[in-house]
């Protein structure tokens, strides 16, 4: 390995790693704010009582969590650009349009993340148990002072271990949109090592950016979630 | 003089079950009704349909006299017309459930002082000093910031009718409270109980015990496949039983 290489400054890579490092931990929490976003609505209309709500939330968690995420992007990205095309077409405008590859990205592992929030989120309205939602009616709060009082810490509590995991999967799934010439750690490293020959310290340098991004962020979740879990005893 | 608690002609099915059929009642202030009966005699249907926690398919409650406001929709589904109304005579229809249902999230004072402060406006010093006496009351105060899951069932039972009386409601509704609980720990929810029916509060209870309900009740209520097959003074409910099933279920159960 030639550690002169990830020098920083002018004679090495160190500092154009460092800030792909930066744009990887940007996108991932964009996507990660997307998903969650997407989540809220989607865990709503799961949990609907109308039928064809559902089926539409159903089939969105069933198609981005049953196709390779790689496909999910090229898909996003290029159904993206093709989507916009077609709206400046109506307008006139018959050039090329390529779409800022840092929001399609955001928006493309974010539908993924969504996907798998929207999972976890369900799961987490289904373990507050009824009889704390009766309680909270009998003694007249109304739906919304139930909801932000009763049901939403809760649910945050429950889901915070598996949103843990969601992002650590979306923090990944960022290495995937390096196809979209988004100039992330992956990218990068690619880049780098096609100009200097020497593709394995590169990688190397990656996995350790990837696993500092990790396990950083475990602890925090960690951290949060032993908060949550205050007045929670394990039988 | 207005009854504290007033229901006409209630019906409920769930399906085809139909588990309320026709049933009435009218408790005075300060009177304590125990609700007895076999499991699925529709017992716990019609306590939770008094604060609408079920919908009844017909009938009326009234509360000090203040009907709830119910009108039919297109497939024949009652439903309160003012959910506002609703929510404000819940809050003076306190219940205490058969799985205590504290908020899990919440210490024991946390869970007393929650709906004060958050449905009746009350200043939070004052919930507090009025949650920390209700407490006390029941004998768990130096449990007050303790989370529910370290209590065992009796305390916490005890700390939901703490919150229960927390929101000063006109009637208390019980749902089978010793139900869940260990038999060593029923008598202490027990004692509260009745401490609370000896200081004249209106209570409603569904329950299993029947020598409490023989001891602190008013008026006993034999409820039987969704009627009241007999009513009266505990003392003719229990020692002189008219019907042939109130014999065969106090047969079975005393």
């Amino acid at each position: 390995m030639e550690l002169e290489l990830l020098a920083l400054g002018d004679n090495g890579w160190g500092d154009e790693m460092l800030r792909a490092t930066l744009v990887t931990l940007m996108v991932s929490l964009s996507a990660m704010g997307i998903g969650l976003f997407i989540s809220i609505f989607g865990t709503i209309s799961k949990l609907s009582k109308k039928k064809y709500v559902r089926i539409l939330a159903d089939t969105y968690t069933t198609v981005i969590r049953g196709i390779p995420e790689l496909l999910v992007i090229y898909l996003l990205f290029f159904g993206g650009s093709n989507a916009v095309m077609g709206l400046a077409k109506l307008f006139g405008y018959y050039g090329y349009i390529e779409l800022n590859a840092f929001v399609i990205g955001s928006f493309a592992v974010g539908a993924i993340s969504g996907a798998y929030s929207t999972e976890v989120m369900r799961g987490a309205f289904l373990s507050v148990p009824i009889g704390q939602i009766d309680a909270a009616k009998s003694v007249g709060m109304s739906k919304l002072l139930i909801f932000i009082r009763i049901t939403a810490p809760q649910v945050l509590r429950y889901a915070l271990p598996g949103l843990g995991n969601v992002w650590q999967l979306t923090l990944k799934d960022t290495a995937l949109i390096m196809v979209t010439g988004l100039v992330e750690i992956m990218r990068q490293a690619h880049v780098a090592s096609g100009s200097t020959y020497s593709p394995f310290t590169f990688y190397v340098a990656a996995a350790f950016l990837y696993l500092i991004l990790t396990t950083f962020s475990n602890r925090i979740f960690n951290r949060l979630e032993s908060w949550g879990n205050r007045g929670v005893r394990r039988e | 003089m207005t009854s504290a608690l007033e229901i006409r002609n209630l019906k409920k099915s769930f399906g085809s079950l139909e588990v309320l059929r026709d049933v009435s009642l009218n408790a005075q202030q300060g009177e304590v009704i125990c609700i007895i009966g076999t499991s699925g005699s529709g017992k716990s249907t019609f306590l939770r349909c008094i604060n609408l926690l079920e919908t009844p398919d017909s009938g009326e409650v009234l509360v000090k006299g203040e009907l709830i406001k119910m009108k039919r929709n297109k497939n024949g589904k009652l439903n309160p017309i003012d959910q506002n109304q609703v929510d404000r005579i819940r809050s003076k229809l306190s219940m205490v459930f058969q799985d205590f249902n504290l908020w899990s999230h919440m210490t024991i004072l946390q869970n007393v002082i929650e709906a004060p402060i958050y449905v009746q406006k009350v200043e939070k010093k004052e919930a507090i000093q009025n949650g920390l006496s209700l407490l006390e009351k029941v004998g768990i105060v130096e449990k007050a910031s303790q989370y529910p899951s370290s209590l065992s069932g009796g305390q916490q039972q005890r700390a939901a009718i703490a919150r229960a009386l927390a929101m000063k409601p006109d009637v208390l509704l019980f749902d089978e409270p010793t139900s869940s609980l260990d038999p060593e720990l029923v008598s202490e929810v027990l004692k509260v109980m009745k401490s609370l029916a000896e200081e004249g509060r209106t209570m409603i209870i569904v329950t299993h015990e029947m020598g409490f309900a023989k001891e602190v009740s008013s008026k006993t209520i034999f409820l039987d496949e969704g009627r009241i097959e007999e009513e009266g003074k505990p003392n003719d409910i229990f020692n002189r039983p008219k019907s042939r099933r109130l014999k065969q279920f106090l047969a079975a159960n005393l």
